[in-house]
C-alpha cells in the first residue's frame, strides 16, 4: 500500500518534471543547422520519459485499487524521522559545509563538517568527542595535504584565511 | 607490434610509481571489497579523483588494481564472517563460509584467492585475444549502428532490473536526460541552462557518480543509528593462514569447473550491464548441476567456491573486452574507467585499440599484473581488513564523504562540482528507497553523449530513418535490445509454464540470423545459418512434447 502511493507520488512528480522540462525545451535556440537540431534529442527523451511514467502511474494506480487499506503499514511522521533522520543530518550538514566553504575554507570547513556529523551519528559521550575531534582533524588534515602538495590542488582557502595571506 | 608492447611493459612494469600505484590500488581493492556496504564500484569511483594528477596509464592501471582487488576481496568476509563483502561474493559464502567453520579457513580462502587468480588469468587470455579482434568488427559500425548499439546496451541494463523493468528503463532515460544539460555537443547551444552560468557547461561525471553511487551509498549504510555505531563485524575472528599448495592442487584437480565457470565469468562481463554480481551466481548453479554429487554443495564443498570466484573474476576480463573494443560500459566500474579515459582526452570506442596502442597494451598487462599483486598482497590485507571492521560505519562514512567533496572539487577546481555531487546524492538516495537501480541511470549518463553524438553523424550523412533497419549491425543490435527488453517476461513466463516461453529463443536466434545473412564475408552467413537450424531443432522438439503431451 506504501509503495504503491509512492509510486503513485513519483510518477505525478515525473510526469511534472517532464511537462516543465518539455516547456524549458523551446527556448533552446536552433541555428537552422543540417541534422540533429538541439532541442531534438532531448525533447525525444523528455517524451519517451513522459510516457514511461504515464505509464508507471496507471500501474500505481491499479496496485492502490488492488490493495487493501490497512493502517498496519502507515509510517507516521515520527516513524519517517527516525528512520531518515542520519540522511537528513547528513545532507543537511554537508550543505552547510558548502555555504560556508568560502568564508571558512576546506580545511576547516571540512573538519568541522566531519566532526559534526560524527558527533550526531555518533553518541554523546565525552569519549567520543574526543575521539571524533581526532578523526575529523587527523583524517582531513591528510586529505588536505595529499591533495594540496602532492596533487596541487588549490582547495579553497576562505576569507578569514586570506586575510592572513594578504 | 612489438615495440608498442615494450613501450606498453615499461610503462607499467618498469616504472616504480606505477607499480606502487598500482599496489596500493590492489589493496584498497581488496579492503573495499571486503568491508560489507561497501561495494567495488564505490572502491573504482572514489579512487577517480586521484587519477586526475596521473597520466592515462597510470590512471588506469590504478583503476584495474582495484577493481581486480576489488572483485577478490569479497571473499574474505565472506568466508570468515558469513557476510559478502560485495554482491560478486555471495554465492562464495555458500560453501565458503561452512568451510571455514568446519576447521579449514585457510584452505577456502586458498581455494578462494587462487580460482579468482586463475579465473583472472583465463580472461585476461582472452582479453587479449579477443578485444582487438572485436574491435576490427567494431570498425565496420557506422554511426546508426552504433546508436543502435547502446540501445541495446541501455535494454539490456534495464531488463536486468529483475521485477522493476520499468523503473529501470525510467531510470536508464534519466539519466540520458541528465546528460543533455548544457552546450549540447554538436552546435553548442544551451540546453537547460535557465539562465544560470554554472548549468552550461552541464553535469560533470564524476560529482554526478559519486552523488549518484557513493554518496547514496553511504547514506544507505548509515540509516540505522544501532548499527551504524557499531565495529563493522562484531565477531572475533583470527586471521586464518592461506594453504596455498593445497589450494592450488585442489583447483587442478577441478580444471572443468575453472574453465567452465571463468568462461561463464567472461560471457556475463561482455554483456552489456551484465555484471560479476550475476555470474557469480550463475557459475555455482552450473558448478552444481554438473556436479555428480551435489548434495555437498552447502556444506563447504569446494567447486563451490571455485566456480564463483573463478566467475566474479573472469567477469572483469568479459567487461574490459566490451569495453576496449566497443566503448560501451559492461559495468559500472568500466562506465568509470570510461569516464576517467574522457578525463584525458581519450574516447573508447572501436578505433581504441589502433588509436592507443600503447594504452591499451598497458591495460592488457595491468590486468595480468594485478592478479599476481592481488595474491601477493592477500595475507597483508587480510590482517587490514581485520583492523579495519573493529571501526564502526558512521566513521568511516563520514570520512569518506569529506573524501569525496575534496575528490570532487579537485576535478575543476569549482565549487559548483560539489553541490551537483549533493543533488544527485539525493536524487541517488530517494531513487534507491524507492526502489529504482541506479546502474541504468550511470550507465545513461555515460552514454547520453556518445548516443546523440551517433544518432546526430547518422542523419548528418542522411535524413532516411530506415537506414536503422537496413544495415545489418543497426538491425541486429535493434532486434537484440527487443529480445533482451522481453527477456523479463520470458523469464516470468517460464515460471509460469506458458505455451509461448519455449518459443522465445528460437524465435530469437532466427531473428538474430536475418542480420547476419546480409552481412558480408563467408563466415557469418554460415553463422546464420547454425542459427536457423539451431531454431529448427528447437522447433521440431517443441512439435514432438506438444504431440506428446496431446497423447
Amino acid at each position: 500500500m506504501i509503495r504503491a502511493r509512492q509510486d503513485l507520488y513519483v510518477a505525478i512528480f515525473l510526469l511534472m518534471f517532464c511537462s516543465i522540462m518539455i516547456w524549458a525545451s523551446y527556448d533552446i535556440r536552433d541555428l537552422g543547422y543540417p541534422g540533429l537540431k538541439p532541442e531534438t534529442w532531448p525533447r525525444f527523451l523528455l517524451i519517451l520519459l513522459s510516457g514511461l511514467s504515464a505509464l508507471y502511474l496507471i500501474k500505481s494506480v491499479k496496485a492502490l485499487k488492488i490493495e487493501k487499506v490497512s493502517s498496519e503499514g502507515a509510517v507516521s511522521h515520527i516513524g519517517f524521522w527516525s528512520k531518515y533522520q542520519n540522511a537528513v543530518w547528513c545532507f543537511a550538514l554537508f550543505f552547510l559545509f558548502l555555504l560556508s566553504l568560502d568564508y571558512i575554507g576546506m580545511l576547516l570547513g571540512g573538519m568541522l563538517f566531519v566532526f559534526a556529523l560524527l558527533t550526531v551519528l555518533g553518541e554523546f559521550t565525552k569519549k567520543n568527542i574526543i575521539l571524533h575531534l581526532i578523526v575529523s582533524v587527523i583524517s582531513v588534515g591528510i586529505m588536505w595535504l595529499i591533495f594540496t602538495y602532492s596533487l596541487r590542488v588549490h582547495l579553497p582557502a576562505g576569507e578569514i584565511f586570506a586575510v592572513w595571506q594578504v | 607490434m612489438w615495440d608498442i608492447i615494450l613501450q606498453a611493459s615499461n610503462d607499467i612494469l618498469l616504472d616504480p610509481s606505477t607499480l606502487l600505484l598500482m599496489g596500493i590500488g590492489v589493496i584498497a581493492g581488496l579492503l573495499t571489497g571486503a568491508i560489507p556496504g561497501f561495494t567495488i564500484a564505490m572502491g573504482v569511483v572514489l579512487t577517480l579523483p586521484f587519477t586526475f594528477g596521473m597520466s592515462a596509464t597510470q590512471g588506469v592501471a590504478t583503476m584495474i588494481g582495484v577493481f581486480v582487488g576489488g572483485l577478490s576481496g569479497g571473499l574474505m568476509s565472506g568466508m570468515l564472517t558469513g557476510i559478502p563483502g560485495t554482491p560478486s561474493s555471495v554465492a562464495t559464502t555458500f560453501d565458503g563460509f561452512p568451510m571455514a567453520r568446519n576447521g579449514k579457513p585457510g584452505l577456502a580462502l586458498g581455494l578462494g584467492v587462487w580460482s579468482s587468480f586463475f579465473g583472472g588469468i583465463i580472461s585476461a587470455i582472452l582479453l587479449v585475444a579477443l578485444a582487438p579482434q572485436l574491435a576490427v568488427l567494431g570498425l565496420e559500425f557506422g554511426p546508426w549502428d552504433y546508436f543502435s548499439l547502446i540501445l541495446f546496451s541501455l535494454t539490456i541494463t534495464a531488463s536486468l532490473s529483475g521485477k522493476a523493468l520499468l523503473k529501470g528503463m525510467i531510470a536508464g532515460v534519466l539519466g540520458l536526460f541528465f546528460a543533455t544539460a548544457g552546450e549540447d555537443p554538436i552546435n553548442g547551444m544551451a540546453r537547460f541552462d535557465f539562465g544560470w552560468d554554472p548549468l552550461l557547461q552541464g553535469f560533470a561525471f564524476l560529482p554526478v557518480l559519486i552523488g549518484l553511487f557513493a554518496f547514496s551509498q553511504l547514506l544507505s549504510d548509515i540509516e540505522d543509528s544501532d548499527q551504524a555505531r557499531r565495529p563493522l563485524l562484531e565477531k572475533a575472528m583470527s586471521a586464518a593462514r592461506i594453504e596455498h599448495r593445497q589450494a592450488i592442487k585442489m583447483i587442478f584437480s577441478r580444471w572443468g569447473n575453472l574453465i567452465r565457470s571463468s568462461l561463464i565469468g567472461v560471457f556475463t562481463g561482455v554483456l552489456p550491464a551484465a555484471g560479476s554480481s550475476i555470474s557469480n551466481i550463475l557459475a555455482y548453479d552450473q558448478a552444481k548441476k554438473a556436479a555428480p554429487d551435489d548434495k555437498t554443495f552447502g556444506s563447504g564443498d569446494p567447486d563451490g567456491i571455485i566456480a564463483p570466484e573463478a566467475a566474479n573474476n573472469a567477469t572483469a576480463g568479459g567487461s574490459l573486452i566490451t569495453m576496449m573494443a566497443l566503448g560501451i560500459p559492461g559495468d559500472v566500474v568500466t562506465a568509470v574507467m570510461i569516464g576517467a579515459l574522457m578525463i584525458h582526452d581519450i574516447v573508447p570506442g572501436p578505433s581504441f585499440i589502433s588509436d592507443q596502442p600503447v594504452l591499451a597494451y598497458s591495460v592488457f598487462i595491468a590486468f595480468f599484473l594485478a592478479h599476481f599483486m592481488m595474491v601477493g598482497t592477500q595475507a597483508l590485507t587480510l590482517r587490514l581488513f581485520l583492523f579495519a571492521t573493529r571501526s564502526p560505519m558512521y566513521i568511516l562514512a563520514a570520512v569518506i564523504l569529506a573524501y569525496c567533496s575534496i575528490g570532487v572539487f579537485s576535478l575543476h577546481n569549482v565549487q559548483f562540482d560539489m553541490w551537483v555531487m549533493l543533488g544527485f546524492g539525493v536524487v541517488g538516495y530517494t531513487l534507491r528507497k524507492l526502489g529504482f537501480p541506479l546502474a541504468p541511470m550511470i550507465l545513461g549518463v555515460v552514454l547520453g553523449q556518445i548516443a546523440e553524438l551517433n544518432l546526430s553523424r547518422a542523419l548528418s550523412i542522411s535524413d532516411d530513418m530506415t537506414l536503422f533497419l537496413s544495415r545489418p549491425w543497426s538491425l541486429f543490435f535493434l532486434i537484440l535490445a527487443i529480445f533482451s527488453f522481453s527477456f523479463p517476461w520470458y523469464q516470468t513466463a517460464i515460471k509460469l509454464k506458458r505455451q509461448w516461453a519455449s518459443y522465445f529463443i528460437p524465435v530469437a536466434m532466427t531473428g538474430l540470423a536475418f542480420p547476419l545473412f546480409l552481412m558480408q564475408g563467408s563466415v557469418r552467413p554460415i553463422l546464420a545459418l547454425g542459427l536457423i537450424l539451431g531454431a529448427l531443432f528447437i522447433f521440431w522438439k517443441i512439435g514432438i512434447t506438444n504431440k506428446g503431451e496431446k497423447r
